[in-house]
């Protein structure tokens, strides 16, 4: 068995950080935790801050330094987040706090194509998280740790060579505490080769038998279960903003983070979403919401990245945006591509939704409609618009009448029209031609019709499609244009 | 006057000579005639487009008195392309296109999309057409700059994908990148076509249908 252990030193800077591209981190920023920093990025360690310096210490160095208190929670739940990522590499991840992952990676090695492979995909693959990591190879999961944590990042072929690699760390590697360290030093132990070469019962019954099973866990000759980790049924994501962004299309960097998250889960669990929420969070303001929407189920985060451009460009921020939060949808399972052994047929197939998904995006849910038709003999109310997330009905189960003796175009509501000389009158008289079609109906609902219709042709030669009451003022209205189409 | 009509002729027969060894140069009169368009439904207008029918690829200009005219005319395509798993993509239409109609006529309406872009119509129509996924893009007027109409032309004639365009009849006199120009307008025995401009072949025919 072979594991991959991901260590993240910077994790509790890049909580803060990842929003904004590398080269952008102009400002100097250190984590403290407590009194003394613990991590600080590159601009800080330009000016001479590094880890272990109190806060008072910092400032004297760099006036301009931004010093923030670590946030464990923040941390925890990333690693979480990262955990579920990285479920593409392996069904096995174990999530080790306070900041790294370890996989068992045996199989994946020969899908992927080998170690270097392997650590090189994960490594890319966080670092478009923004998070920079270690990778080490191990046949035990406390081996690939502990190099990993000491970062030394050659792979490790088998438990022979583990323990040459151990041998040669130093006792702190261990992370024992600093008493412990302190009474192994004064014993002249000073690296973890002169641990193991003590006898064994004498070990644990100096330090404990906890130090004896962490050795031999760590060279494989103790079982060390390690909890896999479940990955949550839905993504919920959340990235702070080094700085606050006033623009909506400036956010697109820092979208792309959460979005190439929920695809490494999407992948991990074999699933697409339909629906995210994007929630941005302002200082001293409510938040803005907004939804994206695909007519599929969809894993591609390139789809998800173009939709969410589009909405950006037309979005205006009522103040500048602090935080970003992503939730998805509960994950839907997504069919594997499914091969015909018949062709299909054309009439079967629907047309590709990605174009629906782009203007729904841009213009707005309701902006993007389909037609459909009702079974009422009220024109007005023999058709209503179908929403395109609404499924096609098949064709024979349609309850509406088409009428080939129907306009074109229907206004939106009757206009009413002049009368002159008893006639109808629209740029001139209206010919009625001969005949009407009484449609006298909907007695029993809010809205019944008693009309006669007729086809009208105006001067210019254009038919129209117009109606007189049968109760009341018997006044002529406008309701349909012909178009000038083929006559029924 | 024999001289003149001498140099017609030597003339005449040098333009002759190069025409037929060069393929390269051809008389504007006999353009290739290709018949790959979709055919209108109305024979008259077939016969008048060097085409045999709609253009394939490009843009359709369609200049109408009011809006809403002539949208008959693109029916019958629009009927034969609704055959196809493909949109019909109406982006901004000035009236509701009335469904009892459409369908009665032979339409399936399943393919028909409806969009209301307003000021997004040009970016509607353009993605419409780069999608891959519409059978034709129909848009209606618009006071669209030229570049906005070479666009489209552009998307259209790349990706093969017909684009209808109806405008006011006061367009007429601006250029326009389109491929084919008609201008509609109804009249008491029927629609009065003109052909205003033609790629590959000749306008100014008028077509009653």
């Amino acid at each position: 068995m072979q594991w991959l252990a991901l260590h993240l030193p910077d994790l509790p800077l890049e909580v803060f950080a990842r929003g904004q591209a590398q080269q952008d981190q102009q400002t100097p920023l250190a984590i403290a935790a407590g009194e003394r920093l613990i991590v600080c990025n590159r601009s800080a360690s330009a000016q001479g801050i590094r880890a272990g310096l109190t806060e008072g210490a910092a400032r004297a160095l760099c006036a301009d330094l931004r010093i923030l208190q670590r946030r464990p929670g923040d941390e925890q739940a990333a690693l979480e987040r990262l955990a579920a990522w990285a479920m593409r590499f392996s069904d096995q991840v174990s999530v080790v706090p306070p900041q790294a992952l370890v996989l068992e990676a045996g199989r994946s090695l020969r899908l992927f194509g080998g170690a270097e492979t392997l650590c090189g995909l994960a490594q890319t693959g966080l670092a478009s998280l923004g998070y920079q990591a270690r990778c080490t190879l191990a046949p035990t999961p406390a081996g690939a740790l502990t190099l990993a944590a000491w970062g030394l990042t050659d792979p490790v072929a088998n438990h022979h060579l583990l323990r040459r690699r151990l041998a040669a760390l130093p006792i702190a590697a261990l992370g024992l505490g600093p008493r412990t360290e302190q009474h192994m030093a004064r014993m002249g132990l000073d690296d973890i080769g002169a641990l193991l070469r003590l006898p064994g019962a004498g070990l644990a019954e100096r330090f404990g038998q906890a130090l004896q099973t962490q050795l031999e866990r760590l060279l494989g000759e103790r079982p060390d279960p390690r909890r896999p980790f479940t990955p949550p049924s839905r993504y919920h994501g959340r990235l702070d903003l080094p700085a606050e962004v006033p623009e909506a299309v400036a956010l697109v960097f820092a979208c792309r983070r959460l979005i190439d998250e929920l695809a490494g889960l999407l992948l991990g669990r074999q699933a697409g979403v339909q629906r995210l929420d994007w929630t941005l969070l302002h200082a001293d303001r409510p938040p803005t919401r907004f939804q994206l929407g695909a007519a599929a189920p969809q894993r591609d985060p390139e789809r998800w990245l173009l939709l969410l451009r589009e909405r950006l460009e037309r979005l205006t921020l009522p103040a500048p945006v602090r935080t970003i939060v992503l939730r998805s949808e509960t994950l839907r399972p997504l069919a594997a591509h499914q091969y015909d052994l018949l062709p299909r047929t054309e009439a079967s197939a629907a047309p590709d939704p990605s174009l629906l998904d782009r203007l729904r995006a841009r213009l707005g849910n309701g902006a993007v409609r389909g037609l459909c038709l009702v079974g009422d003999h009220r024109p007005e109310l023999g058709w209503r618009w179908r929403s395109t997330d609404e499924p096609t009905i098949a064709k024979s189960n349609d309850p509406g009448l088409p009428r080939r003796d129907r306009p074109l175009w229907l206004l939106p509501s009757p206009v009413p029209l002049a009368e002159r000389d008893r006639r109808p009158y629209l740029d001139g008289p209206l010919d009625l031609g001969h005949g009407c079609e009484r449609i006298e109906t909907g007695w029993w609902d809010d809205s019944p019709v008693a009309r006669d219709y007729y086809v009208a042709t105006t001067a210019r030669g254009e038919r129209l499609w117009i109606y007189r009451e049968m109760h009341g003022a018997r006044c002529w209205f406008l309701h349909g244009l012909f178009g000038d189409g083929p006559s029924g | 006057m024999m001289p003149t009509a001498e140099a017609d002729r030597s003339g005449f027969s040098v333009l002759e000579q190069l025409l037929e060894r060069r393929s390269d140069l051809w008389r504007g009169g006999d353009t290739p005639v290709r018949s790959d368009g979709l055919p209108t439904g109305f024979p008259a207008l077939d016969q008048a487009l060097v085409t045999a029918g709609w253009p394939r690829n490009g843009l359709i200009e369609i200049l109408v008195e009011r809006r809403g005219d002539a949208f008959g005319l693109v029916l019958p395509l629009l009927i034969a392309l609704s055959v196809q798993p493909r949109w019909l993509l109406l982006v901004d239409p000035p009236w509701l296109p009335y469904a009892p109609a459409l369908a009665g006529h032979g339409l399936e309406l399943s393919r028909l999309l409806v969009c209301q872009a307003g000021e997004q119509a040009p970016w509607a129509m353009e993605q419409g057409l780069r999608s891959g996924a519409c059978a034709a893009v129909l848009g209606w007027d618009a006071d669209w700059p030229v570049q906005g109409l070479r666009r489209l032309q552009l998307a259209a004639a790349e990706t093969a994908t017909p684009a209808l365009l109806f405008r006011p009849v006061v367009r007429a006199r601006q250029p326009s990148p389109a491929r084919l120009r008609l201008q509609a307008e109804p009249t008491t025995a029927g629609l009065r076509l003109t052909v205003h401009k033609q790629r590959g072949g000749n306008g100014g025919q008028q077509i009653q249908l």
